[in-house]
Parts: structure tokens; sequence; C-alpha cells
């Protein structure tokens, strides 16, 4: 059991770093009303997961 | 009640996620972007398109040398693209010549690359020795975008020859 939450652990951190590459690789292609949006989703993204987990009772 | 206004959160973020890789894809991806690489001597440089704006781009050569360069257009569209290549070479503020004139014309997700160089031995002026330094503006125009590309050209040492004396019998 312990085993498969490290192998779970492991998944997530691959999958945050992938995802935080491309974003690293193509941030700099993007306009700066693009980089904004961007921005802005991704401060809605995260209040809105941490709603979704205070409501889970995290 | 509770457990709707939970989901309701978790389709938010979703939504939020999905707008992020939209921006990504259709303003960072999609759209027609382009790069010099530039050969000269030992010297190579990739100028990408994110760069032409930041900095300040050149290369150096010695009189007689070539400098060789490879423009490539990048169509990431759904539609074809057609432009005209327009290289040209300045001094001062004259133009000195026309490298290039040519049209590409690219599909959809497909490159195009455009190549010249620049022979030095060709541009010497005649008032200027080749043991002098010189320097050239290349213009480089498409589809109302301009890019500046500086060439320096160095002086050319000659190889002192040293011949050996004979010795006296």
């Amino acid at each position: 059991m312990k085993l498969e939450y490290i192998l779970y652990g492991f998944g997530i951190l691959f999958c945050i770093a992938g995802v935080g590459y491309l974003a690293a690789e193509y941030v700099k292609y993007l306009s700066d009303v693009g980089k904004l949006g961007s921005l802005l989703l991704t401060v809605g993204l995260f209040a809105f997961l941490g709603k979704y987990f205070e409501g889970l009772g995290w | 009640m509770t457990v709707k206004h939970r989901d309701l959160y978790l389709y938010l973020a979703l939504v939020c996620f999905l707008g992020i890789i939209l921006i990504f894809i259709f303003d960072g991806y999609m759209g027609v972007y382009d790069n010099l690489t530039v050969r000269a001597g030992e010297d190579e440089q990739k100028i990408e398109d994110q760069n032409w704006e930041r900095d300040y781009w050149s290369t150096a050569v010695e009189w007689g040398e070539k400098a060789y360069f490879y423009y490539e257009v990048d169509n990431r569209r759904f539609s074809s693209y057609k432009a005209d290549v327009e290289v040209s070479l300045w001094h001062s503020q004259e133009k000195v010549s026309d490298i290039l004139v040519q049209t590409v014309s690219i599909d959809s997700f497909d490159k195009e690359q455009v190549e010249w160089v620049v022979d030095t031995a060709e541009l010497l002026p005649d008032d200027v020795s080749p043991e002098q330094g010189y320097e050239y503006t290349m213009y480089l125009k498409r589809d109302g975008i301009e890019r500046k590309f500086v060439v320096h050209v160095r002086s050319s040492k000659m190889p002192v020859i040293i011949e050996p004396v004979p010795l006296p019998r």
C-alpha cells in the first residue's frame, strides 16, 4: 500500500515536471496578452482547486 | 447542495486548465515563425523568432571570406502562407546591393528555407584596403517584418612567409 503511494507521488512529480518544462518552453512564444491570460487562469485554477479540496474536508 | 458547489469548483478549475492549454496552442504555437542560421568561418549561430527584438545580432568575417545565411519560415497555421523575402546590404544608410528577392509559398504546418551567401570578396569598396575593417548592415524584410543583422568585415592579415636564408659556403 505504501509502495503504491510512493509510485503515485513519483507519477505526480513527473507530471508536474513535464507540464512545467513544456510551459517554460512555450511561454516564450506567448504574446503579453497571452501571458497575462495564462497567469489569470493559473490563479483561477489553483483558487478553484483550493475551494474544491476545502469542500472535500482537506 | 454542498456537493454540487464542490463539483462546480472542480469544473471551473478544469475550465481554467483548458483555457491555459488553448492559449498555449493558439497564442503560443500557432502563427508564422522564422529563424536565421548564420555560418561564418568556424562560427555558427541560430537566431530564433522570439530573440530578434532583444539582442544585437552580428557576425564577423575576414575580407575574402563568405558568410552563409539560412532563413527558415515556419508556417504553423491551417492555411497556406505566401510572402516575399527581401534581403539587402547597407552601409552608412546607403544600399550597397540587393542580395535576394524571393517569394516563399508554404503549405499549412510546413517550412521553407531560403539561402544566400554574402561574399566579402565582391564587396570590397574601391576606397577601402583589405587591411581595414568595415561593417555592413543586412536588412531582411518579410510581410512587414524587418530583421537587422550586422556583418563585421575584419582586415585580412596575410601570413608572414619567412624564407630561409642560404648559409654562406
